[in-house]
């Protein structure tokens, strides 16, 4: 088929007509029924999903609207107070505590994602191989994840908070000093992340284990015939065959991470001396502690709104490299 | 080589971004979120209450609300209970929605906050009342005086918190060292307790623990200090502050104070108390001997210390019971706090409270005096405590911010992790509460 002829038969088709050219333009009539039933069928679909678009805008507008109130006001959460334009968010901005807060939050957040991602593939990979009782071990990963946050936090405290605590003990034991782990601010920063690490990593397990059980086998049986090496195979067939998933979990931890309240807070307040503080701890702490409406939302809408700029730039890149 | 799962490859950009956004969000409604709150049923009196003890307290305050009998056309109350958890937010959403108590215990300085909002409706008729049936000679002296402010008493005191100094006698003894009776004292057996692997002065500003904030508060005002003047402006950096200040210091670096307590939560500290051999002496919560379960006489009240200077003082949190404008009627309300106010010693009566009642006649019960560590309190405490508006004596919305804020909480981790001067970090302390004060 030429190139002529191939357009001519795109263009005919884009107009409807038969590959005879015997098609025909339909009649204006059959036009008219159409568009008319096309407009009922738009008009049923608009009072079917109008509940759910109430709905939707009614639990995500109206609190995303009220907080941009709060955001652009000096009041509490009962008064909306005297609009004070964008003093807040410029007074965060310029706050120390603000960015100590960030900083902290990005390295949470790297070694959050990073780090229950290692730990989940190495595990994921582990769990492919027949090892005995498998499925009593994946069950067992999956418990950091399943425990309520309040009694691992609680179960950890008690791991590590006193000098008379397991962990401390056994490094006393070791002769390694006797670690104050949540005392210490750069170790209570390392144990958060830790802990972070630890109560994530079931996750990235099971998104990993399901990219690769997606993975065909023979590609690999293939590559083994020609010669390619475990490590190989590991490189340049199993980790591009699940990066589109791999992307895609990282970006969800990391809104997961960045968000993570209960975690911190939980273990270590923030504290000590606001080593452990992120930004959604400073933000509660702002609100509900130091009643300062305005600046606790502004906090969270600066947070979000890096989120959503941060999660579309990553997602996009995705797309690009699936493209490519 | 780059090879796709069908599923992956089904993967919907707008599913993705409608889902990234909705998860980003997360801080933004959190933060803004409301709580929970209750329909308005008409003519009720909705009396919120707290978990103050043991579940059995809740159920004794329910049965005494259950039981208030009306006269004329004030209706009957009803009883809930508001977990602390969140609870200014639980006040906040509901009171703002209009579906809020019309009677409450809450938070400290809970009633100071909603007054400056104009939610609080003023007790004078209920302290009339009180006038009359006889229960105003009854209140302890100094208890009522925090709550009366230009335009009234914003609330009734109910009972006492407090923080005693508590001491295990059986570490005293094993140690050889003298109950502390002033700072030096305190400095010498706190060497000798540690020489035994004993705490000397245990404290905590974990996650949650407002201890060790109030341990701050409490040596300043155990030195005539405090954070705010006679008439209520903030005085951080005076000398008797700073003086408190670098005694605590002298006390971290000598290890009387656990080099572990900056992180200690209140499970830590109970824990401490209960173990036989760690915490000898320490400012900690009423009722210690009950909470850890350690009943055997152990666990003694030991006399309040006197500062360098002769003060002698310690920290009182007078929680009470408010009213708010939002009410089917006030003169309902007025006649329900009236009447559970008359019924408070019940509670006393059935052992299950921690904290000190406010009316002398419940002090005198033989359920309350047969325990010596409440008489000590009562006797040796309760006429010198001073609250957080020390050197004021007049509560305010402020002190909310003082008691939970970031400021003295930063303040007290950062004395008991030892790594600052007295100045510097008193210092720091006025700068974060000036910033987060009301003027």
């Amino acid at each position: 088929m030429s190139s002529t002829t191939a357009q001519s038969g795109l263009a005919r088709a884009r107009r409807g007509l038969a590959p005879g050219g015997s098609g025909g333009r339909p009649r204006n009539e059959d036009l008219n029924r159409k568009s008319k039933l096309s407009g009922q069928t738009t008009r049923t679909f608009f009072w079917l999903l109008l509940p759910s678009i109430v709905l939707v805008i009614l639990i995500n507008g109206y609190p995303l609207i009220y907080a941009a109130v709060q955001a652009t006001h000096d009041g509490s959460l009962i008064d909306t107070g005297n609009f004070v334009g964008l003093d807040n968010f410029t007074s965060v901005l310029t706050s120390p505590a603000f960015w100590k807060a960030a900083q902290f939050t990005l390295l949470f957040t790297i070694v959050g994602v990073f780090g229950s991602w290692g730990v989940g593939l190495g595990l994921a990979l582990l769990l492919r191989t027949k090892i005995p009782a498998g499925g009593a071990f994946k069950v067992l990963l999956l418990l950091p994840w399943v425990v309520p946050i309040v009694v691992s936090s609680t179960a950890w405290n008690w791991l590590v908070a006193t000098p008379d605590s397991l962990i401390p003990s056994i490094f006393r034991n070791l002769g390694l000093g006797t670690p104050l782990f949540l005392a210490d601010p750069h170790l209570a920063a390392v144990m958060v992340m830790v802990f972070k690490v630890w109560v994530s990593f079931p996750f990235m397990m099971m998104m990993t284990s399901a990219a690769l059980a997606s993975v065909d086998t023979t590609v690999y049986e293939a590559a083994s015939m020609d010669g390619a090496t475990k490590w190989q195979q590991f490189t340049q067939i199993t980790l591009p065959m699940i990066a589109r998933s791999t992307y895609i979990s990282w970006i969800l931890m990391t809104i997961f991470c960045v968000n993570d309240f209960p975690t911190i807070y939980l273990l270590t307040g923030g504290g000590p001396v606001d080593a452990t503080t992120s930004l959604v701890v400073l933000a509660y702490r702002s609100v509900f502690q130091d009643f300062q409406t305005g600046h606790g939302v502004a906090i969270a809408f600066l947070m979000t709104l890096t989120l959503v700029i941060v999660s579309v730039f990553l997602y996009r890149q995705i797309r690009k490299s699936s493209v490519e | 080589m780059n090879v796709q799962s069908e599923a992956s490859r089904n993967f919907s950009r707008r599913g993705f971004l409608g889902l990234t956004a909705a998860a980003a969000a997360v801080p933004l409604l959190a933060a803004c979120g409301g709580g929970s709150s209750s329909s308005s049923s008409g003519g009720t009196i909705k009396f919120w209450d707290m978990p103050w003890a043991t579940p059995a307290y809740n159920d004794a305050a329910k049965k005494i609300t259950e039981s208030y009998v009306p006269t004329g056309s004030n209706g009957k109350a009803s009883y809930q209970i508001i977990q602390w958890n969140n609870f200014y937010q639980t006040f906040s959403s509901a009171i703002a929605s209009k579906t809020g108590p019309a009677v409450s215990t809450g938070g400290g300085f809970q009633a100071f906050q909603f007054e400056q909002q104009g939610q609080i409706a003023y007790a004078d008729n209920v302290i009339d009342a009180m006038k009359k049936n006889g229960q105003f000679d009854d209140f302890l002296p100094g208890v009522l005086e925090p709550f009366k402010s230009d335009k009234g008493y914003v609330a009734v005191p109910w009972q006492l918190d407090m923080r005693p100094l508590w001491y295990r006698k059986s570490l005293f003894d094993q140690a050889g060292a003298a109950v502390p009776t002033d700072w030096p004292s305190l400095l010498d057996a706190g060497k000798k307790l540690k020489s035994i692997g004993a705490v000397g002065f245990a404290t905590g500003s974990g996650a949650g623990n407002n201890i060790g904030n109030h341990l701050m508060i409490m040596m300043m005002i155990n030195n005539g200090g405090g954070v705010f003047t006679k008439d209520g402006e903030l005085d951080v950096m005076n000398d008797r502050n700073v003086e408190a200040t670098e005694f605590l210091l002298e006390l971290v670096s000598n290890g009387v104070i656990d080099p572990a307590a900056v992180s200690y939560t209140t499970d830590n500290l109970d824990a401490q108390w209960k173990d036989k051999k760690k915490a000898a002496f320490g400012m900690y919560v009423l009722g210690l001997p009950q909470r850890v379960g350690d009943t055997s006489g152990d666990l003694l009240v030991a006399s309040p210390m006197t500062g360098p200077h002769g003060d002698k003082a310690t920290l009182a949190f007078p929680n009470n019971i408010m009213m708010y404008k939002n009410t089917p009627s006030q003169a309902a309300s007025e006649a329900f706090l009236v009447y559970y106010m008359g019924q408070l010693k019940n509670l006393w009566q059935q052992k299950l409270m921690n904290a000190l009642p406010v009316f002398k006649s419940i002090t005198e019960l033989p359920e309350f005096a047969s325990d010596p560590n409440n008489v000590k309190i009562v006797k040796e405490y309760q006429p010198i405590a001073k609250t957080f508006a020390a050197q004021g004596t007049t509560l305010n919305a402020n002190l909310a911010v003082l008691d939970g804020g970031q400021a003295l909480n930063q303040f007290s981790q950062t004395i008991l992790t030892g790594k600052t001067d007295a100045k510097t970090a008193l210092t720091a302390f006025q700068s974060g509460l000036q910033s987060v004060l009301k003027k």
